[in-house]
């Protein structure tokens, strides 16, 4: 209900409506905006792809290439989520534990972090070809590649988070000699969250391109929307050039609405708080 | 005729005995690169009995918060010796034997107020042996927080916030108390109010405790003993015995006892002061 707009004390005078149905009336208003942008890009689109249809194709063109072989589409479609599911759980899980470990141990912090930052400006474009020469065309090197961008921001956010604790509130359970794990449990570990899922905020998005870049260097051998994209663009097929990349754009757009979801339950305490602050 | 009391107490001639909370001999803590190094606690000494109610008052830079953290044990001393309860910091804080109140509440805003007080409980469990635990209910209700209990510290004014923060540190029955400005963050009223909980409180649960604040009123409210510090370096004025009789009421306040230790403890914060700028 963050953005009502003004328009809607309009409404608040008129007898028919109880609060839920203004409620709902102000939350279709206050969408609106964001509408009008979507049909307006729209309609720009479909003016530019009908008097240049060798730039890019009709709304109706990709639509048609969508529902004419959805099986096709959905195959390709699971690959690259699943490579992502894989790739990303990998990288997620990575980036947590070695920043878990290099806030336990500040030596390990600087003695691994500059190598961190070696793999990080490493280009992953240019990584991915050699990790395929490495491990061939199979998923592995797909896994790798997503892991890989995921693994850095995961990295540097959870390690900010775990270091963000209270300095006063670390006194007291240190006065209370509290052992390391508790100090993790119940005050370091919570405290990351916040961090955490901002991680996830940069890496999930990140995690379709490495999954597309990965598909690029190996298309032809494996399925994945990324592929399909390849062999499209080598045909000149725009619709399908533009069907899969909707889908990726679709992917991408999922993973970010679950995260929100998922973030409001677990950390609701920490956008109260920041209210409060 | 209070005046007549107020005296300091040198080092040597404090006693050793079974019934002190805390005991800190000559103390000296400096922070520094070897050389270049600043005395912030030079051969500090005092005791605090079992029971006792002892603030810590001074200047800036004389060092009390660093004292403060040495008693708790978050901090080594240089030279010296800190015991609680005859033992060392190091063995009293796994006995869970220190109960620190900091300057924020610190507490944990993704627990409820009653599972914050219960955290103390969960926490290095095995010196929970033998000891006389409360009921962190009970104790929240004893400090006006009954209401309270279920709700999350976001939802709760700071002065609530500053009082859930002692009932964490009471809950697990420490012998000592340390609290580092705990008032500080409140406004006025609110701090009165906070004062007044605390010392009703204390008044029917004695613990040993050290109080470090900025406030004369405060330090004569609640404390036994004043221990007056001086800056560059930090070190024991003067030691001055407050002998209002307890229990004390808000009207404590009114009183012309309370006025002239007031006077004479300004005075005495005043010199240290100078001294420290001249």
């Amino acid at each position: 209900m963050a953005n009502t707009t003004p328009t809607d004390t309009k409404l608040d005078g008129s007898a028919l409506r109880p609060l839920r149905d203004y409620k709902l009336v102000a939350m279709a208003l206050s969408s609106l905006p964001t509408i009008v942008t979507f049909i307006a890009v729209a309609v720009l689109w479909q003016l530019v792809a009908y008097s240049n249809p060798y730039v890019i194709p009709t709304l109706d063109a990709i639509g048609n290439s969508l529902m004419s072989s959805p099986q096709m589409y959905w195959a390709n479609l699971l690959v690259t989520a699943q490579e992502i599911a894989i790739g990303a759980s990998m990288g997620i899980f990575a980036g947590f534990i070695l920043a878990v470990i290099m806030c336990e141990f500040p030596l390990i912090e600087r003695a691994v972090m500059p190598l961190m930052v070696v793999i990080m400006v490493t280009p992953v474009v240019a990584i991915a070809p050699a990790l395929v020469v490495a491990f061939g065309f199979g998923m592995l090197p797909k896994y790798i590649v997503t892991g890989l961008v995921v693994f850095f921001p995961m990295l540097v956010n959870s390690l900010a988070g775990l270091k963000e604790a209270d300095p006063r509130a670390l006194d007291v359970l240190r006065t209370l000699h509290a052992s390391r794990w508790e100090i993790f449990r119940d005050l370091r570990f919570p405290v990351s969250m916040p961090f955490f899922f901002a991680g996830l905020r940069i890496a999930l998005p990140l995690s379709v391109v490495g999954a597309a870049v990965a598909e690029f260097v190996a298309a032809g051998q494996q399925a994945g929307l990324g592929s399909l994209l390849t062999i499209a663009a080598a045909q000149a097929n725009l619709p399908v050039i533009w069907a899969s990349i909707a889908l990726l754009c679709l992917l991408g757009i999922v993973l970010i609405a679950a995260l929100a979801i998922i973030r409001k339950r677990v950390l609701w305490w920490s956008d109260e708080n920041a209210v409060g602050r | 005729m209070l005046m007549q009391d107020v005296s300091s107490q040198p080092a040597s001639s404090l006693p050793k005995d079974d019934d002190v909370g805390v005991m800190v001999r000559n103390v000296s803590k400096g922070f520094g690169p070897e050389g270049a190094k600043i005395t912030v606690l030079d051969d500090v000494s005092f005791d605090i009995k079992k029971g006792e109610f002892v603030s810590v008052i001074g200047p800036s830079g004389c060092g009390k918060s660093t004292l403060l953290k040495l008693v708790a044990g978050l901090s080594k001393a240089d030279a010296g010796q800190v015991e609680i309860n005859g033992s060392p910091v190091k063995a009293a804080a796994e006995a869970k034997s220190i109960g620190l109140v900091p300057q924020s509440p610190a507490l944990l805003p993704w627990r409820t107020v009653l599972d914050n007080v219960r955290l103390p409980l969960l926490i290095n469990k095995g010196a929970n042996k033998g000891r006389d635990l409360r009921d962190p209910e009970a104790l929240l209700r004893s400090f006006g927080l009954g209401n309270a209990m279920h709700k999350f510290p976001g939802q709760l004014s700071g002065g609530m916030q500053q009082r859930v923060a002692i009932a964490r540190a009471f809950v697990f029955d420490p012998a000592v108390m340390l609290m580092d400005e705990p008032f500080s963050a409140l406004d006025e009223m609110n701090r009165d109010q906070q004062r007044m909980g605390l010392l009703e409180f204390w008044q029917s649960n004695r613990k040993s405790v050290m109080f470090v604040t900025h406030s004369v009123p405060e330090a004569i409210m609640l404390s036994d003993r004043i221990i007056l510090m001086a800056a560059h370096p930090g070190r024991i004025a003067e030691i001055i015995p407050v002998d209002l009789p307890r229990p004390r009421q808000e009207a404590a306040y009114a009183t012309d006892a309370f006025r002239d230790l007031e006077g004479y403890v300004r005075n005495s914060l005043k010199k240290v002061m100078r001294e420290a700028h001249g």
